[in-house]
């Protein structure tokens, strides 16, 4: 293995440590890994390149496979200013954190990045950030195999994410709902150790979180993609959509911090 | 070989500290015990003391005895009371001291905003922040130029000035006796943007 790379990578998480060096999760097309920018803390340097959210490219040394690399050289590729607004910062949060826990043991590879990457482009962007968390937040979670059954595809020919949806056949509402895997009809519930969309009548109505047909329906389209079509079709309670999240994620991958701070009530 | 326990228990009591790990613990460890035992006993005292004589300011949140009413700063009368300084942590106060400019009182979150870190408002002393704000014309986000620094001043500044309050950020720029070259693009970004007339 060489002893310097060179690699794209998304800053995930920053952990400033009191000696000033700063330890950085990194996601780049190999996947998920650590290194330590040495006095990253200090003014000046690359400090400000390495900030949270930041596309960047970096050089790392490593001496031994088994070294926490160290950054030698960073370029900044794109920051996202707009991720810093209250309104999309939690959001961002969300995204981050879940692809951290989901990339502990796997290998997800360049399309991961390119969706995180995306994901955080549109948190930072779009004028309805927490559409695009959740949507990014379930499709990440169909990446990494985890997502719920949500039944087939639609059969019928999907928007490009370029395209307008519009009233020819391919609007979000146009799409089939998920339905119940026991009977069939239209689902309402996530059966979340199961990883199920079930109906009223079929659903434990103590263990399954309840989404409602257009919660359900916006969950399938974040798994099924586009992501597009997801993040225009919304759920309309969104502290529920969050609870969904929250104890699916907690039940198949682990906590999540910045999805359980969304789960709670409102104040 | 097995360390005797008392010394065992040292070593994982200071390599819990930050900045520490096993073998500078190890190091420490070996090195309070060759010391003469006043010395040893001395640490002690000031470790407990330390813990327990300090206390959080109840209107700043900044670091005070805890026999005290107030810190220094809330209790000194020459302070401009109409001027409020938000910081994160309470070294950021002692640093803005350092550069003698500032003669206004300060408010310590104790932090900024990471969901991730599980750190969200409910962390941090916003509440006693917005309690505080009768007589306080004008607040000073001091928070780290940190993505989370710039999103806790965003959050703050969103809250305040709800309130009528005038909501200023400290200033983005170049290092004083920098060389522009070596400046980051992000740094230079920000003093472009936030220029002033000369």
């Amino acid at each position: 293995m060489p002893r310097y790379t060179v690699s794209d990578a998304l800053v995930l998480r920053r952990s400033p440590l009191p000696s000033g060096d700063v330890v950085l999760t990194l996601l780049s097309e190999h996947g998920k890994w650590r290194a330590v920018a040495r006095k990253g803390r200090l003014l000046g340097g690359n400090l400000a390149r390495l900030s949270l959210f930041h596309d960047v490219t970096v050089q790392a040394y490593r001496r031994r496979d088994d070294d926490l690399a160290v950054l030698t050289q960073v370029r900044l590729n794109g920051a996202l200013p707009g991720l810093t607004k209250p309104e999309a910062y939690p959001y961002a949060h969300v995204l981050a954190e879940l692809t951290d826990a989901l990339t502990v043991d796997t290998h997800v590879g360049e399309r991961l990045l390119a969706v995180v990457a995306s994901g955080l482009r549109g948190v930072g962007s779009h004028d309805d950030p927490e559409a695009v968390a959740l949507a990014y937040a379930w499709h990440l979670l169909e990446l990494a195999g985890l997502a719920p059954h949500v039944g087939a595809p639609t059969q019928r020919p999907v928007a490009t994410s370029d395209a307008p949806s519009g009233p020819s056949g391919d609007a979000p509402g146009d799409r089939p709902a998920p339905v119940c895997d026991r009977c069939g009809a239209v689902a309402t519930r996530l059966a979340v150790d199961a990883g199920r969309m079930r109906c009223d009548e079929h659903g434990d109505h103590v263990r399954d979180v309840w989404l409602g047909a257009d919660g359900a329906r916006s969950l399938a389209l974040a798994v099924r993609g586009p992501l597009r079509a997801a993040v225009l079709a919304p759920p309309a309670d969104r502290t529920r959509a969050w609870r969904a999240l929250q104890a699916y994620v907690r039940e198949h991958v682990t906590e999540v911090r910045a999805v359980t701070a969304l789960a709670r009530e409102p104040a | 070989m097995r360390y005797p326990t008392p010394l065992l228990t040292l070593i994982r009591a200071l390599s819990r500290l930050p900045g520490i790990g096993p073998k500078s613990a190890q190091r420490l460890a070996f090195h309070l015990f060759n010391q003469p035992a006043d010395e040893v006993l001395a640490l002690a005292r000031a470790l407990e003391e330390a813990k327990t004589g300090l206390a959080r300011c109840p209107r700043c949140a900044h670091v005070m005895a805890s026999d005290e009413e107030a810190c220094a700063v809330c209790t000194d009368p020459s302070r401009d009371a109409a001027l409020l300084c938000v910081v994160e942590q309470p070294a950021d106060v002692l640093a803005i001291e350092r550069s003698g400019e500032y003669a206004g009182r300060y408010h310590v979150l104790h932090g900024a905003l990471s969901p991730m870190h599980g750190v969200g408002p409910d962390e941090l002393t916003i509440a006693l922040l917005l309690g505080r704000l009768g007589g306080v014309t004008e607040v000073v986000l001091a928070t780290s130029t940190t993505v989370e620094g710039e999103a806790t001043a965003l959050f703050l500044a969103q809250r305040l000035r709800t309130l009528g309050v005038r909501v200023t950020r400290i200033a983005y720029g170049l290092p004083v006796g920098g060389d522009l070259e070596y400046a980051d693009e992000v740094t230079l970004g920000r003093a472009m943007t936030h220029r002033r007339d000369l």
